[in-house]
């Protein structure tokens, strides 16, 4: 991984996390409604996937997105405009958490409905794959979605079709509350790949490093028309499914050795005892991602609501 | 340029009129000042004079019809006035059922006579695209046979509408005989009915009569109204009465000193004077139980019952605590006259505090009223009679007269209305306390 | 002009779009080979290849919305469903995805999808391959809905739902694909969305009628007219967009409307149409308007039962004497 890469990844964690501590905070001064869906402790996964993306690639997000669209290029201000249903937001205030869409980086949108975004994905590379163009999709999706039908079955197709994709289940323990030893049959969901004759490996999903190779291998892979590959990313959410859920499901001691494990604690040290960073490299990088979200939050609280009189635009294409 | 004649609002409580007839027929002249129609409301019928003079270019209430106040009811112009800018404006009538019903049009084809029948109560339903199509030909659709469901009005029975025509004899026939042409078949030219068509009628009529199943008279208008009100005034009044005989013999005197005089008083003035001052020194009889309580008036406004042929009415003599016997007399006699005549003001047969009811020049000797509410009180009056009594442990001759005084024991009890009572008594015993 | 089954002229009509424009691609159940089982692809996959004509497994939702995932990237695909009934196995596809995409994503996305393939009766199919579907979809926003009742309809419709950048369901009936009709040879020949046929005119009563409705509507009226009621037949052509302005013009003139569709009668699109024709149009009416469409039970298999859940003609002509009190 050269250097540049390396940091980007760094900066790419920390935005996230500046993100997702804000949105939490905006939550509980009330300034946002609906569902936040947190991807602390998880970003290690999507700013590492992406970062071996260009724009002209594809990924498909979930409920839990906003990692996935800041990894994939969205802009902090816009994005939290549209937690707070504003007009400058990505999708104008009409999708809001669960819905952050930014087709001009190659996101074809997040997803809430579970497994629902796969099926998508698979169309994804199949465009790439039919307009024979040197690009793959990303498929994101939780070890929850990892037992809906459509997941199988874009597998199936993924794979009969030779299609440019990758599947990446990022296995975080838990579906809302219950645990993935009492839903998923097998222990290593990774091992569902054979089944439809695509390589499938489980790495650490707070390890940098172990993911990038995983990645790095399916992506060769994918354009070289070889087909799919599935990559488990084992790691675990520091909060609730949502802002107030309750966690009777789990201990304190459970989150708090998870939270040890922190990915962006652990590339820090990877980092610097490698030599590829300096404390103070790093020092600025937080430090940028600091003043990045509180500018996007003077943006986001000072931009307009939506106008109810354009509720009906966009039904339909009016071409 | 033509002028709408509306249901014009008499008294403050009128909410709606029905026609009951019409002086100046469709097409006819109207004459300012003179009769244009007459009608009844609750409380009265009355003969509204026209307030322009014109032709009668349309009738959009027939005789019968109920309509509410301010709703355009007819229009007057000029001969060959266009009126339909005038007819566009009036929203779809919400009139009342005219008093027959309509016979469907393919009664009316297959030759069948018309029953009268009486009307059903409740709207006459048209449907939307029927009552378009009648605004469109400036029809009524009201006055049109329905031949749908339950004898809704569609389009085609107003597409094959034509208004009822009568030859001048046949209308002539039908008015003096009391029949409506409208309930003809016409049998002339374009359905026109002929004399021979009322008389028809009129035979239908007949022989409806001599079947004997009795005569159906509508619970409606100002029967409906005295009925429910008197049932009301049952039914919410603790209502009981006491019974006083009068020795008149000092009145009679009086009346015929009077008459000496040339001067004209019934014994009926001298009673309502007796009660006017009686209530005076009674409040609580005239009186009226409110929401805040027990409304003792200071004025004694006196309620006169009057028998006309339209039904019981009570025309009002304001301020009769403040009268002499003389504008007592000479004030009853002239509502008595308006009453008879369908010619009272809705203030002058509304807001009495007291009722005084006689029924004497019938022969009655004694009768018990119930309340004119909502009035605590009212006094029944029977005829004067010579009767044997005993004064002085003599028996002797006097002419004697039975009054009975309902009141209403929420208001006041027993003692204070025999005291009333007592009172009337012995003013009427010593008229020249009236004086 | 050229003589078509409607079958044909489906088929025809998809090679010529793929000849227009090469995003535009065919994917769908026995497609390639078989050339489905109504033959609405035969031989496409010889003229375009088995990129262009792809056969998928059983796996409907999946294929629908890589249908969805190849729209938003770009491409023009038609997927086709076996039969509509199966639009049910792929309907968080349909509805929660290509219907949404562009709305809730603020109007960023395309989807210019076509799912296409026939439902309906008269083939002894049952309960899960008879159902008529579109009043369903009518309901949720963000979906074009098309039913073509004869040859050129179906492709002057489809042409416009393949070239049209939002998702398009369209719903051919199974009973029609072997009805024939003139068909123009123009390469362009579109019919635009929202724009009612009127298929007969007519004076005394408005009678609304989709697919293979439309026919045995057009049957009544020719009773109907030798009993001497004039009556209007429309055929909406598409319900999302919906022309319910020459319905209500028609209703205007004739005051009388009869809806009649094989879909179910409760909730069925014709209760829509009824209830905005009283809504537009309510002083017109001379009688309430009368909705007929298949019973609420399940389509059954056996011929006389199933004709004794979808509406006939004599119930149509009934139908239209008792809007006019007759």
């Amino acid at each position: 991984m050269d250097r540049e890469r390396a940091l980007h990844i760094y900066a790419t964690m920390n935005r996230i996390r500046k993100f997702e501590e804000r949105a939490v905070q905006l939550f509980e001064a009330n300034k946002l409604r609906g569902s936040v869906h947190l991807y602390i402790g998880e970003e290690a996964i999507a700013a590492t996937v992406c970062s071996l993306m260009t724009d002209q690639d594809y990924i498909t997000s979930t409920h839990r997105g906003h990692g996935h669209a800041i990894a994939k290029g969205a802009m902090l201000d816009r994005a939290l405009a549209e937690l707070m249903g504003k007009s400058t937001g990505y999708c104008k205030g009409r999708g809001g958490s669960m819905h952050i869409a930014d087709l001009e980086k190659g996101n074809l949108g997040a997803n809430a409905i579970v497994g629902g975004g796969v099926p998508i994905a698979v169309g994804g590379a199949l465009a790439q794959k039919m307009k024979g163009e040197k690009h793959f999709t990303v498929s994101f999706f939780g070890d929850g979605a990892a037992n809906q039908g459509t997941v199988h079955e874009s597998m199936n197709l993924a794979s009969l079709w030779k299609l440019p994709i990758i599947f990446i289940c990022e296995n975080n323990g838990f579906a809302i509350s219950v645990p993935t030893w009492q839903s998923t049959s097998v222990k290593d969901i990774s091992v569902r790949a054979a089944g439809y004759d695509m390589p499938g490996e489980t790495v650490d999903g707070n390890d940098v490093m172990a993911i990038d190779a995983a990645v790095e291998r399916a992506k060769t892979r994918a354009l070289n028309g070889e087909g799919p590959s599935f990559i488990e990313c084992k790691t675990y959410r520091w909060k609730g499914h949502w802002t107030g859920d309750p966690e009777t499901y789990r201990t304190r001691e459970e989150v708090a050795s998870w939270m040890e494990r922190c990915p962006i604690k652990a590339f820090r040290a990877y980092l610097l005892n490698n030599g590829i960073a300096k404390e103070k490299e790093l020092d600025d990088i937080e430090q940028a991602a600091a003043a990045e979200i509180e500018a996007a939050t003077e943006f986001a609280l000072n931009s307009p609501e939506p106008d109810p009189a354009q509720v009906m635009d966009d039904v339909f294409f009016v071409g | 340029m033509a002028e709408k004649v509306i249901m014009p609002k008499q008294g403050l409580q009128m909410t709606e009129g029905t026609i009951t007839r019409w002086f100046v027929k469709e097409g006819g002249n109207c004459v300012s000042g003179q009769p244009l129609f007459e009608m009844e409301t609750d409380k009265l019928v009355i003969t509204i004079d026209a307030n322009v003079t014109g032709k009668l270019l349309k009738i959009l209430a027939l005789e019968g019809s109920t309509v509410p106040i301010t709703e355009t009811i007819a229009i007057i112009g000029q001969e060959g006035e266009d009126t339909s800018a005038l007819l566009a404006q009036e929203k779809p009538s919400q009139a009342n059922t005219p008093a027959m019903m309509p016979v469907s049009a393919s009664a009316q084809a297959a030759g069948l006579t018309p029953m009268p029948v009486a009307a059903p109560a409740g709207p006459v339903y048209a449907t939307p695209r029927a009552k378009l199509r009648a605004e469109e030909k400036n029809l009524n659709v009201e006055q049109i046979p329905g031949s749908g469901p339950d004898g809704l009005i569609i389009e085609r029975d107003v597409l094959a509408f034509i208004p009822q025509k009568a030859t001048p004899l046949a209308k002539a026939i039908a008015q003096q005989e009391g029949v409506n042409v409208s309930d003809a078949v016409g049998s002339g030219a374009h359905g026109k009915v002929t004399r021979a068509d009322v008389n028809a009628l009129i035979a239908a009529r007949k022989d409806t009569l001599n079947t004997r199943h009795g005569t159906l008279v509508p619970y409606e208008g100002k029967r409906k109204m005295i009925g429910d009100k008197m049932q009301e005034s049952l039914r919410t009044h603790a209502q009981l009465s006491h019974q006083i005989k009068v020795d008149m013999s000092r009145a009679v005197e009086l009346r015929e000193s009077f008459k000496a005089a040339d001067r004209k008083v019934s014994y009926n003035d001298f009673i309502l004077m007796a009660t006017a001052r009686a209530l005076m020194d009674f409040p609580a009889m005239n009186a009226e139980l409110t929401d805040k309580g027990i409304l003792q008036k200071d004025y004694v406004h006196l309620g006169m019952a009057v028998d006309v042929p339209s039904g019981l009415i009570v025309p009002v003599i304001r301020d009769a605590d403040l009268m002499r016997l003389g504008e007592i007399s000479a004030c009853a006699a002239e509502l008595a006259d308006k009453a008879k005549n369908g010619k009272l003001l809705p203030t002058e047969y509304t807001g009495s505090s007291f009722t005084v009811t006689n029924l004497g020049m019938f022969g009655l000797e004694c009768f018990v009223p119930i309340l004119n509410t909502p009035e605590s009180g009212i006094l029944g009056v029977g005829k004067i009679e010579k009767q044997a009594v005993v004064i002085n442990d003599e028996i002797v001759i006097r002419p004697m007269m039975c009054l009975t005084l309902t009141y209403d024991h929420r208001v006041t009890d027993g003692a204070p209305a025999a005291q009333f009572l007592a009172r009337v008594k012995q003013y009427l015993e010593n008229p020249f306390l009236l004086l | 002009m050229s003589i078509k089954t409607y079958a044909v002229a489906i088929r025809d009509t998809i090679a010529q779009e793929m000849r227009h424009d090469d995003k535009v691609f065919i994917m769908g159940e026995d497609i390639e080979v078989l050339g489905g089982i109504f033959g609405c692809t035969r031989d496409l996959a010889k003229e375009f290849g088995t990129e262009r004509v792809r056969n998928t497994p059983i796996t409907e939702a999946t294929f629908v919305g890589a249908g969805v995932g190849a729209a938003t990237a770009g491409m023009r695909p038609i997927v086709e469903l076996m039969y509509m009934d199966f639009t049910y196995v792929a309907m968080d596809q349909i509805l929660n995805q290509a219907a949404k995409i562009r709305y809730m994503f603020g109007g960023k996305a395309k989807v210019p999808l076509v799912i296409r393939g026939q439902q309906g009766i008269g083939r002894g199919n049952a309960g899960q391959h008879s159902q008529s579907v579109e009043s369903l979809f009518m309901h949720i926003p963000g979906i074009k809905v098309a039913c073509p009742s004869t040859p050129a309809e179906a492709a002057g419709l489809l042409r416009t739902a393949i070239r049209d950048d939002n998702p398009v369901l369209f719903l051919e009936h199974k009973a029609l694909y072997s009805t024939k009709g003139e068909v123009p040879d123009d390469p362009e020949f579109a019919i635009p969305f929202g724009k009612a046929a009127i298929k007969k005119e007519g004076k005394d009563v408005t009678i609304v009628a989709n697919l293979l409705y439309v026919s045995k509507a057009l049957e009544a009226a020719d009773i109907l007219e030798k009993e001497g009621i004039s009556a209007e037949v429309i055929d909406p052509l598409t319900l999302v967009p919906l022309d319910i302005d020459t319905i209500v013009k028609s209703v205007q003139k004739t005051g009388r409307l009869i809806t009649v569709h094989e879909a179910h009668r409760e909730g069925g699109w014709g209760a829509e149409i009824a209830a905005q024709v009283m809504e537009r149009a309510f002083r017109y009416l001379d009688s309430p308007p009368i909705r007929l469409g298949a019973k609420q039970c399940t389509l059954p298999f056996n011929l006389g039962l199933e004709n004794a859940v979808v509406p006939q003609v004599d119930q149509i002509v009934q139908a239209a004497k008792q809007s006019l009190y007759r």
